[in-house]
């Protein structure tokens, strides 16, 4: 038996024991680890599998939490309903940015994606009636139920219920990548004008694949606003997409498993360095250039060639005839 | 006020916000011309030089000193980052340009944080330009004009430098295929270095020429590199007439959609660039489609 693959097992293991072992201030942190991690996750699906780079991400993460948020504070909806909800909303409104976005290619999409979310970091300010304006949504319950099951609003029950979102889409992520619908998608992030030429339909992928991503975006989203209690304007500003974009690459892009270690990273030396020093985003910035430079396969590539193991995505095949498009000469 | 008086005035108003917004998105996009690099740090660099500024008026008592120094620095700067790592990432994809010029803006916000503080710092027009004239009876300020001023001047220079200099003919001809100029005994690192530090200048002039207007602040980061990219989209990825034109309608869009719908003013700018992606993909004078 490989190491790699024992390694999963352990991990849930860990994650579903860490409850009975950590202090309440750890299990908070976990908690947003879990929630942060689904939001790479989310959009890994395009940066590393599609080579669809968002620089809008944050869009999905607002769109999810500002839903979910609105939700629970003008229904009854029980919690993981309105959490569905919301993340199916945002799924929706994702097939119009879609259509919109993946008009252009390249960086121009890119460019695309940050308009989008601008757009709606602008509206948010402006739409006071559903998103509060500045002071955004506060005291945002976790409704009970369903069935009166009050155990999802305590602090641990929540935890787990991150981790069952997590856990899911994970798995749903991973059959999505390696079905048919996924060799596509690696197909055109190889070749797309070869993908094309195959008869395949490149832009309605990519509109389903964008839409997927923000409904699991919009899903991390959704599982913020009741555990932080409350959703603002921050949420949609471009530095959050900054950071998942950098989580992603981090972690490792195009591995699943490498953006939740990546929004691991991120969190923990976060809160370690701003514990240590007040000029912690020094120390961040240079941490990152210093990845890029010496580690560019990320926290996950790393580990791989630590154990001396491929992961089993890595020798996953775009179809056959899509090869490697050739190496585009810089400048 | 008449209606040609408020005309005027805003549209000179508009002007000079033009040409702050000119020196952010010409530097970018010249930088994204030659090394195809999403610049991320370039509002900071903004940022940085109206900090600079702030200090060179302060040990040469003068605002013209500033005006020269604080590009200078900041050219230098960026040069020397350029020199040191951007140099080793050519090959790779802008994945990794992405993030080291994120890291760049994060560690620059900070250093700059740490150097000057937290406070937003006032930075004084000089007398000379302090004043207000009046045009069709109505008082406008002087440094507004001023600005509008320095962005044409500065803007012919520009486009003189790329179309008249030796400079000027390798950057264009590196922007076009740079493995050629290379094979043709020019040394490209040399145009990537002086290109991205005549980028990181022009954006920190605009910084200091924006200081008197604004102050120097943490948050002129922000809305500078966002502003930056929406020009140089709705213009046209390393094109330098587009860059003009993107700040010129960047400018009134936002000038006159403040004056006549605050509440929307945001959104306008934003609403402009999906518009011209949705009829040109790849900008108003841009290349890629």
């Amino acid at each position: 038996m490989r190491v790699t693959s024992l390694l999963g097992p352990l991990a849930l293991a860990l994650l579903l024991a860490a409850p009975f072992g950590l202090p309440i201030f750890a299990m908070t942190l976990l908690t947003e680890l879990v929630i942060l991690g689904l939001f790479a996750m989310s959009l890994d699906l395009m940066v590393g599998y599609t080579r669809l780079v968002s620089f809008g991400h944050a869009a999905a993460y607002g769109l999810g939490a500002y839903a979910s948020g609105y939700i629970l504070l003008n229904s009854a909806l029980p919690l993981p309903f309105a959490v569905l909800a919301a993340a199916i909303l945002t799924g929706m409104i994702a097939i119009g940015v879609g259509w919109v976005c993946t008009l252009a290619t390249g960086v121009s999409f890119s460019m695309l994606t940050l308009a989008f979310a601008q757009l709606l970091y602008a509206v948010s300010f402006k739409w006071t009636s559903v998103t509060g304006g500045s002071d955004g949504l506060a005291g945002i319950p976790r409704n009970p139920g369903p069935l009166g099951l009050e155990v999802l609003s305590t602090k641990n029950g929540f935890y787990y219920f991150a981790l069952a979102c997590l856990v899911g889409s994970f798995f749903l992520c991973r059959a999505l990548v390696r079905s048919p619908f996924g060799a596509v998608l690696r197909g055109i992030r190889e070749n797309e004008a070869k993908t094309l030429a195959l008869g395949y339909n490149t832009r309605l992928y990519k509109i389903t694949v964008v839409a997927i991503a923000y409904a699991l975006g919009g899903l991390a989203g959704a599982l913020y606003s009741p555990f932080a209690g409350f959703a603002n304007t921050e949420l949609l500003f471009w530095l959050v997409s900054g950071q998942v974009l950098i989580m992603v690459i981090v972690g490792g892009s195009g591995t699943l498993i490498g953006p939740i270690l990546g929004a691991t990273f991120f969190l923990t030396l976060e809160h370690q360095l701003s514990s240590y020093t007040e000029a912690w985003a020094l120390f961040f910035g240079l941490t990152f250039i210093a990845f890029v430079l010496f580690a560019p396969e990320g926290i996950w590539g790393l580990a791989k060639r630590y154990l001396g193991q491929r992961a089993p995505e890595e020798t996953e095949q775009a179809p056959a005839a899509i090869t490697k498009a050739e190496a585009k000469p810089h400048g | 006020m008449s209606t040609l008086a408020f005309l005027l005035n805003q549209s000179v108003n508009a002007l000079s916000q033009a040409a702050l917004l000119f020196f952010l998105g010409v530097g970018l996009t010249l930088i994204f011309g030659i090394m195809r690099i999403v610049n991320f740090a370039h509002g900071t660099l903004y940022m940085l030089g109206a900090f600079v500024g702030y200090s060179a008026v302060r040990i040469t008592g003068s605002y013209w000193g500033a005006l020269v120094a604080a590009p200078l620095v900041v050219g230098l700067l960026g040069t020397a980052f350029e020199f040191g790592i951007l140099r080793r990432l050519y090959r790779r994809d802008a994945h990794a340009f992405l993030m080291v010029t994120f890291g760049l803006a994060l560690v620059t916000g900070e250093a700059v944080r740490l150097i000057w503080g937290s406070e937003a710092l006032q930075v004084p027009a000089p007398a000379l330009l302090s004043g207000v004239v009046f045009l069709l009876d109505e008082p406008f300020p002087v440094y507004r004009l001023f600005l509008a001023a320095a962005g044409a001047v500065m803007a012919f220079a520009i486009w003189q430098l790329l179309e008249r200099t030796r400079l000027g003919l390798l950057i264009r001809a590196t922007s076009q295929n740079a493995e050629m100029v290379h094979a043709l005994g020019t040394d490209v690192n040399m145009i990537r270095s002086a290109v991205f530090g005549i980028g990181c200048g022009l954006a920190a002039l605009g910084g200091v020429l924006a200081a008197p207007l604004v102050t120097a602040s943490h948050g002129m980061a922000a809305s500078a590199v966002i502003d930056a990219f929406v020009i140089v989209i709705i213009g046209g990825m390393g094109s330098f007439l587009g860059s003009l034109i993107g700040a010129l309608l960047v400018a009134f869009v936002q000038v006159f959609g403040n004056y006549y719908y605050p509440d929307f003013a945001l959104a306008f700018m934003y609403l402009l660039m999906l518009l011209v992606l949705v009829v040109r993909p790849g900008g108003l004078l841009g290349k890629e489609a």
